[in-house]
């Protein structure tokens, strides 16, 4: 991609040119020179021209230097490259439905949670204002893998991109798990990994609720928790049985030591959920995505009550936030995914992560 | 390959060390030299000293200039200064309580809704994806306006900024509203304005939820905008602060509430009428008078706590924030006088739709 | 100075042509593709009740894809080309989000390859979509847009919308004769 004007080359230049070429998410972006891909590139022992995965409607492949360019616009260092890596593979697995909610009208987030000793070496947040716009990190990987599948797949606002609304955190929704804070096991191990690895999940859903406990006992975070549920968020198997739809909570550390003193585990609390979801038949929506969501109730008996999910296997349960109050949260509905990749590192990492920290 | 400039290397270590300070969001900005901070000021007719307002627990002042270095930082282009203006005065307003919903545990965002003329002339999308990361006027106003309350106050993640969870559109909600496409008055216009005029409002939400209708009709447009609200979300207007919940309306939807011959007035009765929700115990009336509690409450007590505003593009998705713990408050914008001529200036026209040419 | 593209290089799609269109409906088999979409059958069913009407000796056959998905499997993909094959012009509906508008093109493809004419009807909010799914499978397809707001499934309500102007909307991309462009006319490229 040569640029013909060098006198044209700051960076607010650069980031409307790339702007106006539907490139970039409309923010700032650092120029992604040769010279600056070729240092992101450290932070990968992979061939530049190796194809990570293929993204989109088109299955257009994205390479090692491909996502480097994405990175640097998006103002990553060089140690978030084994992360971004990882997380184009989760976006590059069938499983993930990827191409669908970045596509459809339903306006969908991409939802990262990373697990793993790759939080500390990068410095990934997972405790107090984790989602918000505070921790380069968080923020600087999920805008990288946003503007990553953007430009392989080739979608715009309007155009693919049919999200009436437009979703405000569709690039920012990243999070480290606050294992520390939690005494049950990982996300990551819940999903088959071991607790030494580090993983990068992803999921879409496209809504985010959050509440505070009505008081300070086990029962009240379970019931905020079922209360916040809106029935738009159905948890259960879709589109013939291709994908699940899945619901997270992401739970802070006071309300997780409630109900780990209560005696719970995470499954506990996630069987109670499903449990304790049903809701009169006439409030329940099905959503697009579903045929014969009803089945088996529909008739049988005026104003049955339904499951609104379907079974604990739908719910994931997330530790995240931090201890400066209490306050929980629902993302969801996920339409694809969670799907989880390990994150594999260069030979040389603890002397890169030494070299770029996670300094704050 | 190339070499690497000096100043390239110093937008990498200006961007680390702003970053640092606390003064970003952890995402790239634009260094704002003086040279770029002057040319920001050629958006406003100020005084580069004057005072726009005082913002935080300190009543720290920001004046024109600063504002005009936060908005380098986040992105902007000149012409967004007026809206950038009447943003602050929003902020500094008592009424938009945004000391509270910026440092408040429970993770509030800046919720921004632009009305009138100025959409247009600064390509404010009020359509398909207008929240998203996709519009370049829709991502660095919030942005310019959250860092700017952010450095003013000096409040930072952790510290003064408590957030359990943190919010992932904190500084990335921002939306014109799609007047066209709605059959009702102007959100602005319902807020006191003249329908020429351009105006900024603020909200204070910690939540959203997107929802679509079972069926595309208006009572179950009417039902589900009730029942996919979160128990959570309460809606009320006081003598002091509101506590309000806004209804984001796409214009599909709004058609089946016209067809029925409901205004937007008759929309909030509806919605004040049918809110009931059973009180269980854990949400006791917080004026305890010593009688004995009622058995239901109304979630939207009142219609003036209720906004109303079209947003969105083709499809059946709508989107409820809330609970907005400050506001709403609307300013109007004033432009400087060689308006016009800027706006050709600084024009930035999207160019990434493929499709002109391939067909007819 | 250089930059990294940060986009793909993708497939640069080659154009193909569209199959030429038919004289006229009457007498002809005419092929109702559902795409999977819950408001794809009303809307077809309107069309069907119409064009049945005008055209007594036409003939009705439907394809079904269940789930909308389903359409990215080989095996149904080459069911609904082989479906198509046995009717003389086709209807696919509905394009009215961001999924099924792209499954609709592809699937209004699958019928083109078989030989067969066919336009997709599309929510009129839909159309910068269906077309740019339309250049990404390099054929510039045809389609209609109808005055049927997503989502729609009133089969009553439905009736009412799909009007005659619609009809004849439809009839005329099945009809009327390829340009250069569509028949990817090298020389007028």
């Amino acid at each position: 991609m040569a640029r013909d004007d060098a006198d044209d080359e700051s960076i607010a230049a650069v980031s409307r040119d790339l702007y106006r070429q539907g490139m970039t998410d409309g923010l700032p972006v650092i120029p992604p020179t040769e010279a600056r891909v070729a240092e992101m590139l450290r932070g990968t022992d992979t061939p530049d021209d190796a194809v990570i995965g293929r993204l989109g409607n088109d299955d257009n492949p994205i390479t090692v230097a491909g996502l480097a360019s994405n990175a640097v616009m998006a103002g990553c260092l060089p140690t978030h490259m084994p992360v971004l890596e990882a997380g184009v593979r989760a976006l590059a697995d069938p499983d993930s439905n990827s191409i669908q909610f970045s596509v459809s009208t339903g306006g969908w987030a991409y939802q990262w949670v990373v697990n793993g000793p790759v939080r500390d070496d990068v410095g990934i947040a997972g405790g107090t204002g984790a989602y918000g716009p505070n921790y380069r990190a968080n923020r600087a990987i999920a805008r990288a893998l946003g503007i990553a599948y953007r430009n392989t797949a080739k979608i715009h606002p309007g155009e693919k991109d049919m999200g009436v609304m437009g979703n405000p955190f569709k690039f920012s929704l990243l999070l480290g798990e606050h294992e520390e804070a939690s005494p049950w096991e990982p996300f990551h191990v819940t999903a088959g990994h071991d607790e030494a690895d580090s993983t990068i999940s992803l999921a879409g859903p496209n809504s985010f609720v959050q509440w505070e406990p009505a008081a300070r006992e086990a029962a009240a975070v379970l019931r905020g928790m079922l209360a916040n549920t809106p029935p738009a968020m159905v948890g259960g198997e879709q589109q013939g049985g291709d994908f699940d739809q899945t619901i997270t909570y992401v739970l802070c550390p006071e309300s997780i030591d409630l109900l780990a003193d209560a005696g719970l585990s995470k499954r506990d609390v996630k069987r109670y959920v499903a449990d304790n979801s049903a809701i009169p038949v006439d409030e329940f929506q099905k959503g697009v995505l579903w045929e014969g969501a009803l089945e088996g109730y529909h008739g049988r008996v005026e104003n049955a009550q339904v499951p609104q999910i379907r079974g604990p296997e739908y719910v994931r349960v997330v530790a995240g936030g931090g201890r400066t109050g209490q306050y929980d949260a629902v993302i969801g509905p996920s339409i694809g995914g969670p799907v989880t990749e390990g994150v594999d590192y260069p030979d040389d990492w603890p002397a890169l992560v030494e070299e770029y920290g996670a300094a704050e | 390959m190339s070499q690497q400039s000096p100043d390239e290397q110093s937008l990498a270590e200006i961007n680390q060390s702003l970053y640092e300070d606390g003064l970003t969001d952890g995402l790239p900005v634009i260094p704002p030299t003086d040279e770029r901070v002057d040319e920001m000021l050629r958006g406003t007719d100020k005084p580069r000293d004057h005072v726009l307002g005082d913002l935080g627990n300190n009543e720290n002042v920001i004046t024109v200039e600063q504002l005009a270095s936060n908005a380098v930082m986040a992105g902007c282009l000149p012409t967004y200064m007026p809206v950038l203006e009447a943003g602050i005065r929003a902020l500094a307003d008592p009424d938009s309580n945004s000391i509270q919903f910026s440092v408040s545990t429970g993770s509030w965002a800046y919720q921004w809704v632009v009305n009138g003329p100025v959409r247009e002339a600064l390509d404010i999308e009020t359509s398909s994806g207008a929240f998203g990361p996709s519009f370049h006027a829709n991502q660095t106003i919030p942005r310019a306006l959250g860092i700017a309350y952010r450095n003013t106050a000096k409040i930072y993640p952790g510290e003064k900024d408590m957030g359990v969870m943190g919010n992932p559109f904190k500084f990335s909600f921002l939306a014109g509203e799609n007047q066209d496409a709605s059959p009702w008055e102007p959100y602005h216009v319902t807020n006191g304005y003249d329908e020429e005029d351009s105006t900024i409002s603020l909200s204070g939400p910690n939540g959203w939820v997107q929802w679509f209708p079972d069926e595309n009709n208006a009572e179950n447009v009417l039902r589900n905008m009730i029942e996919n609200t979160p128990t959570s979300m309460r809606a009320s207007s006081g003598e002091d602060l509101n506590a309000t919940i806004t209804h984001f309306f796409n214009p599909y939807n709004a058609e089946e509430l016209e067809k029925e011959d409901l205004s937007k007035q008759e929309v909030k009765e509806y919605l004040v009428e049918n809110s009931y929700r059973t009180l269980d115990g854990y949400e006791e009336p917080r004026d305890d008078t010593g009688k004995v509690p009622p058995r239901q409450t109304q979630q939207y007590a009142d219609t003036d706590a209720i906004n109303i505003i079209a947003v969105g593009g083709p499809g059946r998705v709508n989107a409820i924030a809330g609970t907005s713990i400050g506001g709403p408050v609307t300013k109007k914008i004033e432009f400087p006088d060689n308006w016009d001529a800027l706006l050709d200036e600084y024009a930035l026209e999207e160019n990434w739709v493929p499709t002109e040419g391939f067909y007819d | 100075m250089g930059l990294v593209t940060p986009s793909s290089t993708g497939n640069d799609t080659e154009q193909k042509p569209l199959t030429p269109r038919v004289d006229s409906l009457d007498g002809k088999h005419i092929g109702l593709y559902d795409n999977g979409k819950p408001a794809a059958e009303p809307l077809l069913t309107a069309v069907q009740e119409m064009l049945a009407e005008r055209y007594p000796d036409a003939t009705f056959e439907w394809y079904h894809v269940e789930h909308l998905n389903q359409i990215k499997n080989d095996e149904e993909q080459a069911a609904v080309t082989e479906w198509a094959e046995d009717v003389d012009v086709a209807i696919g509906a509905i394009g009215d989000c961001g999924s099924c508008t792209k499954f609709l093109t592809w699937g209004i493809e699958f019928i083109e390859d078989a030989g067969t004419p066919g336009v997709g009807l599309i929510d009129e909010g839909f159309e910068l979509d269906y077309q740019s799914n339309a250049v990404e499978r390099g054929r510039p397809l045809r389609y209609k847009k109808t005055p049927v707001r997503c989502e729609t499934t009133d089969l009553e309500r439905v009736r009412e919308e799909v009007t005659d102007e619609v009809l004849d909307g439809i009839v005329d991309e099945l009809t009327r004769p390829l340009n250069d462009k569509e028949r990817a006319d090298p020389v007028a490229q």
